[in-house]
């Protein structure tokens, strides 16, 4: 469901606290409209004083940390799979994974490059990579975190029988672990290229608990729903479809940063966008993640409460079928286009948010290549089509050659409202150079479905990115183009475009990686196997009066052991 | 009485089996599978391969389909794709809520149904009769789903005043455990409220127009007017004499609206995040979470016949007249 889930845009990461305009409310500040809030805190009062002598109220106090108390209330309107890293393929749980509950090898700094987190040094060694541990990092079990549960766990993700993506998609490169010593662990990798570090993006999981399951039991070991991690929050309860409980890690390591402002966070579940709006509004919900372009209006409006906007890894594009007529020509899907006004798409869908898209490699990304996309020219478009010799003979305002209209099916998903829309405009756009476009609204399984199977005239969609490692083979490598079930659904193949991606993945020099990945950016542009429309930007509603909130293309929760409560919060505290 | 029951209970077997291979093919009819509606679509085929195989959905239709009714009758659920627990974990969390909704729901259609029923026939084509047709008309046409999502508008308003806004989601509040008992009672209580209203007041409009001719009808009973001639008070007549024969056709609605509470559950259940059967059937659906949508079909199918049995039995326990044998 996730793809089209998401409505999102890049832009230059910028921090809440700052995009919460000035217009909206900040000035309640002092008088804080938290309406549910100081309902719970008027009963919390009534209940704190039989609850003395438990931990929860122990845990939340401690000198001056009083609205530690305060929880923090996410809600999202998907309910969570697993939270066991080995297995996660859902992008919220992952949120949690590496954010919350469990610390990875290595962590991305606010311009998306790799910095030191439980590793806390590296060296290369020729072809390996030698990881030293933090030896200050414990599981939420008192267990301290060791070079063991580093390779247990990378055994275990490239261990087929689990079916673990994170082998599949991380690990890819890495041939091999070998323990050094408790805090010392050496990975032996394929090639190094010029990422090699994004490789190690994952979290280790504890093998103390976790060594006697067999690979193929690894998704269904309830460990999955009851995880102990290693990270700044720890799991206390999992309501399954109503809530997750986390709760500070007291014992959290100093030098990442120490246990967490906020001692309590609430992960709540309201399938529902109009109940989740509506307890975003009542003041039952504090961070409102991944509302529609449609909700802001009524966000932005509500008292004591902004939209934060702030890039996301996803693109949406239109796909052609470059094996079949007409698209199996390069200058027929260059005149299509050149036909579209990306502007207005994403004025009329996005609010005029996001970023123009020329590219597989975000603008925001420290490897992007910074060419122009192909401008909005209808005048070139349509000359290119008569060159074709699609001509409006009839005078129907449709163009046709040999008797055939140039006619085509859109494919995309009609559950999310954003592309069931674009796609009408796209119909609009196409029809003024004469090109009639059926668009075709299905639900997002069968779109997939069409779209793997590769029965589709064009289709329009969505691309998330997994993580910033610039790797566009398995969209647009020849080997993939014929391949059953894979990403090069455009079945795109060009020998030039191949040595390109093969070159540039090695390539340990960033400056030499970027010329490449540009020069392969002009060589997709001129060929255009897809026609890429914007980045997306993601956008959640917050509470005023949490601080600290930044959230960017790495997660909406990547800071969230640092957001805190506004000192008013405090002032009110009992 | 009992034959009758062991009879009925053995006529429901061939049925629930009917239930759940129409829903195993029309499930497996349907495009996608759990493998793939699982992963994120950046995930390579031979993952996706490698999890169909770990899943058993491999193997082909017929094998998979004798492999599910195997395990199911020897009181296996099987385990949900999407939730990585087994079912049976998946229907202990959320049958409770859902039985509790539903039996709130249950209490608030025929109380509500059967008192507004016997108010109008009691005072025919009265402005309160009509009034009060008119609403339950209303209300009986309106989408249960939309009821909600309105309801829900309503009680968020700012100007509802705090002590009416009754909770839109969740079954619980988020300080539920630092409650005391009273105060946890009533915040259950709070939180049926609206979901319950929006399920069932569609059916309480229903039971109230069959009530009402129900009444009627009896009312017009030579045993009513003989009772009248003895002198008996009005209010003697109706809630003695004629009230309990009326109830008899009534009880049989009980086997009518049931299916449709369960059904309607799986909206309103979404709308207002109950987290029941319903919801775990429609996110499993989207999920193409198989064992998931088998167990709880199946688990509303024995509700349904269940019910229908109960109001069956029902009957000839209100009505001596009425033999099973």
């Amino acid at each position: 469901m996730r793809p089209h889930a998401y409505f999102a845009v890049v832009r230059k990461g910028r921090s809440a606290d700052r995009i919460v305009s000035p217009t909206r409310r900040i000035v309640a500040q002092d008088t804080l409209a938290r309406p549910g809030w100081s309902a719970w805190r008027v009963r919390r009062a009534l209940t704190l004083l039989s609850l003395a002598s438990t931990g929860w109220v122990a845990c939340g106090g401690g000198g001056g940390r009083d609205e530690g108390a305060a929880p923090l209330i996410l809600g999202y309107t998907a309910d969570l799979q697993t939270l066991n890293p080995l297995v996660s393929t859902d992008q919220n749980a992952n949120d949690l994974i590496y954010h919350l509950l469990y610390t990875p090898l290595v962590a991305y700094d606010s311009t998306y490059r790799v910095r030191p987190w439980l590793a806390e040094s590296w060296e290369f060694e020729g072809k390996s990579v030698v990881f030293t541990l933090r030896d200050d990092v414990r599981w939420h079990d008192g267990e301290p975190v060791t070079a063991h549960d580093v390779k247990f766990t990378f055994d275990m993700a490239k261990d087929e029988r689990s079916g673990s993506p994170l082998g599949a998609v991380y690990l890819a490169d890495v041939t091999d672990a070998e323990v050094l010593d408790q805090h010392r662990v050496r990975f032996t990798l394929a090639s190094l290229g010029s990422q090699p570090l994004e490789s190690f993006y994952w979290p280790p999981v504890p093998r103390h608990l976790l060594e006697d399951v067999p690979p193929e039991e690894m998704s269904r070991h309830p460990f999955g729903r009851s995880p102990v991690g290693s990270g700044p929050y720890r799991l206390v309860r999992w309501q399954a479809g109503e809530q997750l409980v986390f709760e500070e890690n007291e014992a959290f390591a100093p030098s990442l940063g120490g246990p967490p402002a906020i001692g309590r966070v609430l992960y709540r579940i309201v399938p529902e966008r109009t109940t989740l709006l509506s307890e975003f509004i009542r003041g039952e919900v504090d961070v409102y993640g991944t509302i529609g372009p449609s909700e802001v209006e009524r966000v932005e409006n509500a008292e004591g409460a902004g939209v934060v906007a702030f890039p996301w890894r996803m693109f949406t594009y239109i796909g052609w079928n470059t094996r079949q007529e007409p698209f199996d020509s390069a200058e027929m899907r260059t005149a299509l286009a050149l036909a579209l006004d990306r502007r207005e798409l994403r004025e009329a869908v996005l609010g005029g948010r996001g970023s123009p898209a020329s590219g597989p490699i975000p603008p925001w990304h420290p490897l992007a290549p910074g060419l122009e996309p192909l401008p909005y020219a209808p005048d070139s478009a349509a000359a290119i089509l008569e060159a074709l010799g699609w001509r409006d003979s009839d005078g129907d305002g449709g163009r046709e050659r040999g008797g055939r209209p140039l006619e085509f099916t859109l494919l995309t998903v009609g559950t999310s409202p954003v592309l069931a829309d674009l796609a009408q405009i796209v119909q609009a756009q196409l029809a003024r150079v004469g090109v009639l476009v059926q668009p075709q609204l299905l639900e997002w399984q069968t779109v997939l479905g069409r779209h793997r199977a590769r029965d589709f005239d064009a289709v329009l969609t969505n691309w998330v990115l997994d993580n910033f490692r610039v790797d566009p083979r398995p969209l647009f490598h020849s080997s993939q183009a014929a391949r059953d079930g894979s990403a090069n659904r455009s079945s795109y193949a060009n020998p030039v475009a191949d040595s390109l991606m093969d070159l540039g993945v090695t390539l340990a020099e960033e400056s030499e990686a970027r010329e490449v990945w540009a020069e392969f950016a002009r060589i997709l542009q001129r060929d255009q196997p897809i026609t890429f429309l914007f980045w997306n930007e993601d956008l959640a509603g917050l509470r005023a009066g949490l601080e600290g909130v930044r959230m960017d293309a790495r997660g909406e929760l990547v800071t969230l052991p640092r957001w805190r409560w506004a000192s008013t919060d405090r002032e009110e505290a009992p | 009485m009992i034959r009758y029951a062991a009879r009925r209970l053995l006529e429901a077997v061939p049925i629930l089996i009917g239930i759940v291979t129409l829903i195993f093919l029309l499930l497996h009819l349907a495009p996608g599978d759990p493998a793939t509606a699982y992963f994120n679509p950046n995930v390579s085929p031979e993952i996706i391969d490698r999890m169909r195989e770990n899943l058993g959905l491999d193997r082909p239709l017929h094998e998979q389909y004798l492999r599910w009714l195997r395990s199911f009758f020897t009181g296996d659920f099987g385990y949900s794709f999407s939730q990585h627990r087994p079912v049976a974990d998946v229907i202990r969390d959320a049958l409770p809520n859902t039985l509790l909704l539903s039996a709130v729901s249950l209490v608030l259609i025929f109380v509500v149904g059967c008192a507004v029923g016997a108010v109008q026939a009691v005072r025919q084509y009265s402005a309160l009769d009509n009034v009060t047709t008119f609403v339950s008309l209303f209300v009986y046409s309106m989408p249960g789903f939309w009821l909600g999502l309105m309801l829900i508008l309503a009680f968020s308003s700012p100007a509802m005043p705090e002590f009416l806004r009754l909770p839109i989601s969740g079954v619980t509040s988020i300080d539920y455990e630092f409650m005391g008992p009273i105060e946890r009672i009533v915040d259950r209580v709070r939180h049926l409220v609206l979901p319950s209203f929006a399920l069932g007041i569609a059916s309480a409009a229903g039971v109230a127009r069959y009530m009402r001719g129900s009444l009627l009808e009896v009312i017009n009973q030579d045993y009513i007017r003989t009772a009248r001639a003895k002198g008996l008070s009005e209010r003697r007549v109706i809630l003695k004499h004629a009230l309990r024969n009326a109830l008899i056709p009534i009880v049989s609605l009980l086997g009518l609206y049931l299916p449709l509470l369960f059904g309607g559950s799986v909206v309103i259940e979404v709308v207002f995040s109950w987290p029941g059967m319903g919801r775990a059937l429609y996110n499993a659906i989207l999920a193409r979470d198989y064992p998931v949508v088998m167990a709880a079909s199946f688990l509303f199918g024995v509700l349904v016949l269940g019910a229908n049995l109960l109001a069956d039995m029902l009957y000839a326990v209100i009505d001596p007249r009425i033999r099973t044998d």
